[in-house]
């Protein structure tokens, strides 16, 4: 799905490198690492915000800079951080705003883009929401109206920039399981960045290690394990 | 609320229109015929006082508190979509001062922009549009809501100081005639000015509806709305643009018109619940130029009394509900 070929990021001085690394369609990937490390400076990498300074990212075979805003944006998929919710703006409408990229200049809804939200917000047991607006509902119920927002936009790949930050626990554990289970069922790749280390090693989420300035990919490892690599920093 | 019920409320704001303008041209301290109406549109005959009086005053002044309404309001609601903040509008960032600033100039120190007949639109269009992107420029550079207000202010406070630096070198004529300018009034257009202001009224308001999709979209912020295709920097500047136009078109004819910019669209928002900015125009466009009508409706028919600077009223009812909104909003 997607590759790191060689490449290095940062502003003006490298903050990390990666040697060939490859991830799959189907599968979650959290990008684990302290802070300042560089996570979020590799998510706007990928999103083209700040240029790559060696190396080259493909996605679909395609390199990131060959690509234009908008087939860009029909093929990653961003949710940042935190949504707050806004006044009047109902849970809904904020889904549908998803769907700008495959919607005409006055971003009219068809049959189509009703049908696709419908079911991903069925999928994502959200459906009761759809009429209450966004600075109404809990956190939980807010990061999952942020990941189907990401979803609807139909996109082979997910980025989501610590989407459990703010959750409890339980409601951690049941966003991470959805997001496990929507990208078997859809076949995407979700990268998201996380400080949850036991509940990833819990719920076994290959993990996208960045420390000492090297960016590497780990199919399992224990709790121990990731310390002992974090504390190299 | 339902798209249903959204479209009842434009059409009964619609239907509401044409009694607040008819309200607004019978209640002018002389009582006029119907028959005068029509002929002064239609058939004029420049000897006939009443006709003149219409022709002259009460038609473009009627319009004008339209136009100043409606334009005002959509200028406000799109700044406060751009800066993603309630609080901002044409009178708060300093786009009136901006505009105000040129026009001084330009009415008392003899430096003219513009040679042509609307000259004046050109200028504060400039003033407008100048101060609209020292503000864009200054928003990018600030993390809260509250001091972008604040630079607005300061904004508004440095023209000011160079205003009554000008004004203190300026002749008593020209002095006069900015100083009413300045307070505000919808009595200064012609009938032949008009079309031009109407023309370009229209189509500001054509090209916001061309705006719709990004508007919706900057709801979230220009990150998100970015790495959602949209086209940020296009869509900066045609709204920058847009909102320039109108608010340099209004303040050019009308003098500053303080809060009704800031105030409507918030108003608008809360009747009509809904972030969806097709009905939010309609809303605003609607609302605004209602608002006005009816505040220069009160003042026309206090004139015997009590003559109310337009930019005074419209402050008494602006202001507080300025506090009300940061109340309510702001924690």
């Amino acid at each position: 799905m997607i590759q790191f070929e060689h490449i290095a990021i940062g502003y003006s001085d490298v903050l990390l490198r990666s040697a060939f690394i490859e991830l799959e369609a189907g599968k979650v990937y959290a990008l684990i690492g302290r802070n300042g490390i560089g996570k979020s400076t590799l998510l706007q990498s990928l999103t083209g915000i700040v240029p790559l300074k060696e190396g080259t990212i493909r996605l679909l075979n395609d390199s990131l800079e060959s690509l234009s805003r908008l087939e860009l944006v029909k093929r990653i998929a961003v949710v940042e951080s935190r949504f707050e919710g806004l006044e009047y703006l109902k849970v809904k409408d904020y889904i549908a705003l998803g769907r700008t990229p495959h919607t005409d200049a006055f971003g009219n809804l068809k049959q189509q883009d009703l049908a696709v939200i419908h079911e991903i917000a069925g999928a994502l047991g959200i459906l009761a929401l759809m009429d209450k607006f966004t600075d109404q509902i809990s956190d939980g119920e807010r990061q999952l109206c942020a990941v189907a927002r990401a979803f609807v936009q139909e996109t082979p790949m997910i980025i989501l920039d610590e989407p459990t930050a703010f959750l409890d626990y339980l409601n951690r554990k049941k966003l991470l399981t959805i997001l496990v289970e929507l990208a078997r069922d859809q076949q995407k790749c979700i990268l998201l960045s996380t400080h949850d280390l036991e509940l990833c090693i819990q719920e076994k989420v290959p993990m996208l290690l960045a420390s000492s300035g090297k960016l590497s990919l780990h199919e399992q490892l224990t709790l121990d394990e990731v310390l002992n690599e974090m504390s190299k920093y | 609320m339902k798209d249903r019920s959204l479209r009842l409320i434009i059409i009964c704001l619609l239907g509401l229109l044409p009694i607040a303008m008819y309200v607004h041209l019978m209640s002018g301290q002389i009582e006029l015929s119907y028959s005068s109406y029509w002929k002064a549109i239609f058939d004029f005959n420049n000897k006939d006082t009443y006709q003149v009086l219409i022709r002259e005053f009460r038609i473009p002044r009627m319009m004008m508190a339209l136009v100043a309404g409606a334009g005002l309001s959509l200028a406000g609601m799109l700044m406060q979509t751009l800066f993603k903040n309630p609080l901002a509008g044409p009178y708060v960032l300093g786009i009136n001062s901006g505009a105000s600033l040129l026009i001084a100039v330009s009415m008392m120190t003899g430096i003219q922009l513009f040679q042509s007949n609307f000259g004046l639109i050109g200028t504060a269009l400039i003033g407008a549009m100048g101060a609209g992107f020292l503000m864009m420029f200054v928003a990018q550079r600030l993390k809260s809501q509250i001091s972008l207000l604040l630079v607005g202010l300061m904004f508004g406070s440095f023209t000011a100081a160079l205003v009554s630096m000008i004004e203190s070198k300026a002749g008593a004529e020209s002095l006069k005639s900015f100083t009413m300018w300045s307070m505000g009034s919808l009595q200064q257009v012609t009938f032949e000015q008009l079309p031009i202001i109407l023309t370009l009224f229209i189509l500001s308001i054509a090209s916001v509806f061309l705006l719709v999709k990004p508007l919706n979209v900057l709801v979230l912020g220009e990150k998100s709305a970015s790495m959602l295709g949209i086209h940020i920097q296009r869509t900066r500047f045609l709204i920058l643009g847009i909102t320039a136009l109108l608010a340099g078109l209004i303040t050019a004819f009308c003098g500053p018109i303080a809060f009704v910019g800031m105030a409507i669209p918030n108003l608008t928002r809360m009747l009509f619940r809904t972030s969806n900015h097709a009905a939010l125009i309609w809303g605003n466009v609607l609302i605004g130029g209602l608002f006005l009508l009816g505040i220069d409706s009160i003042i026309q028919l206090l004139e015997g009394q009590l003559s109310i600077p337009l930019n005074a009223f419209t402050s008494l009812i602006g202001a507080p509900f300025v506090v009300f909104l940061l109340m309510r909003k702001i924690k």
